[in-house]
């Protein structure tokens, strides 16, 4: 399958509400994922701070269990780097930093329920 | 045990809504769960609380058991109910709950299991004595279709052992056709359901679609109530249903609850159901399938029996007796129809439509009853079915419901968004219906009148 048939299909997909579909044929097998997280990184209306969301409902966690956390109000934090996760089931979903920048406010507690898209974190970006 | 302090609906739209309102009269508190899609829905305002668990793509929200049962895990609810659609005939989630130690208001893993599997519901059926159409004795294998088919005798349909709501069958007329039409049933149900097993019946020309609704408690206390007929089908997807049936009287209609409470005692079925049977021209019925949910359709058997079946099956979940006796079951009064009410636009070939409702005037007045989860200023999310309403009507008999469903049809305003309230309009006006004289291929033949009519389609 070449790239703009691909484009298209993604295109198209967006349209729809399928998350995943798979391909096969021609002894090709391609699988294309649309990403459902909650938008990362919006910033908040007439602020500089953009807000972590949670990836789920389920339990909030500052670190998985015998980590020690070291996130507080004022720590940098760089894109990408584990904020904590949430507890859903057996699973873990790890929050990320969507910038570089530093915590300006914690809006969760360890051990607190979460609901999926909530609020957790607000960063200042650098 | 007792009842239930607090209950989670796993679902949306207008069931979650209607769903929460037999809850509240039981003194029970209502937990919602809703998608991203779904923030300023009905369902999160009439609960008493609400959990947003997912995005709006339903697999990732509504049909994601385990955000559903950690929602109802932290927020303390001690059963789900899970309306229709999504995980309502779901047996991994049935077990799940259980797992979980949470009540799931509707039958065990093993009766969804049984029973949502075509061929072995139609096993049991037979083992009860409730009557099957002639057909194959289980799913055939590819080099047996010729002999199976020829054995069951033609005109056949073929249908998926996974399938549901139509999907899967097919009508072959004759031998020539077999080959090609099982090929492409096979590989549609493969496509899905993940299941490509087909098996073969004799196909009944211009049947009805007559359904009963029963329950069963964990006592073994079984009843049926009277039949609903749901022949006005377009596609397979129905449209108006009716109860009483026109074509049933009362010495059939023993005969169908007979049946209908046989099956639920021979499957151990524990909640409330509804077995779907075929009629032919002659009454003779014919198992077709069992749905073991609560049915879009419930309201019409509620209406004329003057019973709560939601109330019934949070009663048998909480392992209490069925609240009322078989002949009181079977006991109505008068006549009920339901017109669904689909944001679809019907000129163009029923294509659903999104956008604001901009307009929302509803019916009203007695014989009356509408659930819905809309209101004025609501956007229709993308993601989830068509209905916007259940207009449910009910007078003293079935000429004076036609009566008053026209007046009602009539009072609907509904701008922003297409309805199908013109179609029900078209089906009330038209002979065949007023005089009870419709099958599964009436919509097909009021729809395209110049066109020779398609084939009656059995479900």
């Amino acid at each position: 399958m070449d790239i703009k048939t691909l484009g298209k299909l993604t295109k198209w997909m967006e349209t729809t509400d399928l998350e995943e579909i798979t391909w096969k044929g021609d002894g090709e097998k391609i699988s294309l994922r649309i990403n459902n997280s909650p938008q990362q990184g919006q910033m908040l209306p007439g602020s500089s701070l953009v807000a972590v969301s949670s990836p789920s409902i389920g339990i909030f966690r500052f670190a998985p269990a015998g980590k020690s956390n070291l996130i507080k109000e004022g720590s940098p934090v760089k894109k990408g780097q584990e904020l904590g996760v949430v507890e859903v089931g057996k699973d873990h979903k790890p929050v990320l930093a969507p910038e570089n920048g530093s915590v300006r406010i914690m809006s969760v507690e360890e051990g607190k329920t979460v609901e999926y898209g909530q609020p957790l974190f607000f960063i200042e970006p650098r | 045990m007792s009842l239930f302090n607090k209950v989670l609906i796993a679902n949306r739209g207008e069931i979650a809504v209607r769903v929460m309102r037999t809850l509240r009269e039981m003194d029970i508190k209502s937990v919602a769960v809703y998608s991203e899609a779904d923030r300023s829905s009905m369902h999160v305002r009439e609960a008493d609380e609400a959990v947003c668990i997912g995005p709006g793509p339903s697999r990732e929200s509504y049909l994601n058991m385990q955000a559903v049962l950690t929602a109802a895990k932290l927020t303390g609810a001690e059963a789900v109910h899970p309306g229709y659609g999504f995980l309502s005939e779901n047996a991994e989630f049935s077990r799940a709950c259980a797992k979980a130690g949470i009540v799931f208001i509707g039958p065990s893993a093993e009766s969804i299991e049984q029973l949502g599997h075509k061929a072995m519901a139609r096993k049991i059926a037979v083992k009860g004595g409730v009557p099957v159409t002639p057909g194959t004795k289980g799913c055939v294998e590819k080099a047996a279709w010729a002999k199976e088919a020829a054995a069951v005798g033609y005109p056949i349909m073929i249908k998926a052992a996974s399938g549901g709501g139509g999907k899967g069958i097919r009508i072959v007329r004759d031998a020539e056709q077999l080959k090609h039409e099982a090929e492409m049933a096979s590989s549609e149900a493969l496509a899905a359901f993940g299941n490509g097993e087909v098996y073969f019946e004799k196909f009944i020309d211009c049947p009805r679609h007559v359904e009963v609704q029963f329950a069963r408690d964990s006592h073994g206390n079984a009843v049926a109530f009277p039949e609903r007929d749901c022949s006005v089908q377009r596609r397979h997807q129905k449209l108006i249903e009716e109860s009483p049936s026109p074509a049933v009287d009362k010495a059939l209609r023993a005969r169908l609850a007979e049946a209908a409470i046989k099956l639920a005692h021979t499957a151990g079925y524990v909640g409330v159901g509804t077995v779907e049977f075929l009629m032919d021209k002659d009454c003779n019925f014919y198992f077709m399938e069992v749905n073991t949910r609560l049915q879009v359709e419930h309201p019409v058997t509620e209406y004329i029996t003057r019973t709560d079946l939601v109330k019934e099956q949070v009663l048998i979940a909480a392992g209490e007796k069925i609240s009322i006796s078989p002949a009181r079951a079977l006991q109505f009064e008068g006549h009920s129809i339901e017109h669904r009410i689909n944001a679809e636009d019907f000129s163009r070939n029923f294509a659903p439509t999104v956008g604001r409702v901009e307009e929302w005037m509803v019916p009203g007045g007695p014989g009356v009853r509408l659930d819905t989860h809309i209101y004025q200023g609501y956007q229709l999310p993308i993601y989830y079915d068509s209905m916007l309403a259940k207009l449910i009507i009910w007078a003293p008999d079935r000429k004076q419901a036609i009566a008053r469903s026209k007046r009602a049809l009539g009072e609907f305003r509904v701008s922003g968004v297409s309805t199908t309230v013109d179609v029900h309009k078209l089906v009330l006006d038209h002979p065949d219906f007023a005089s009870g004289n419709v099958d599964t291929g009436f919509m097909a033949r009021m729809l395209e009148p110049r066109v020779p009519a398609e084939p009656a389609a059995a479900k």
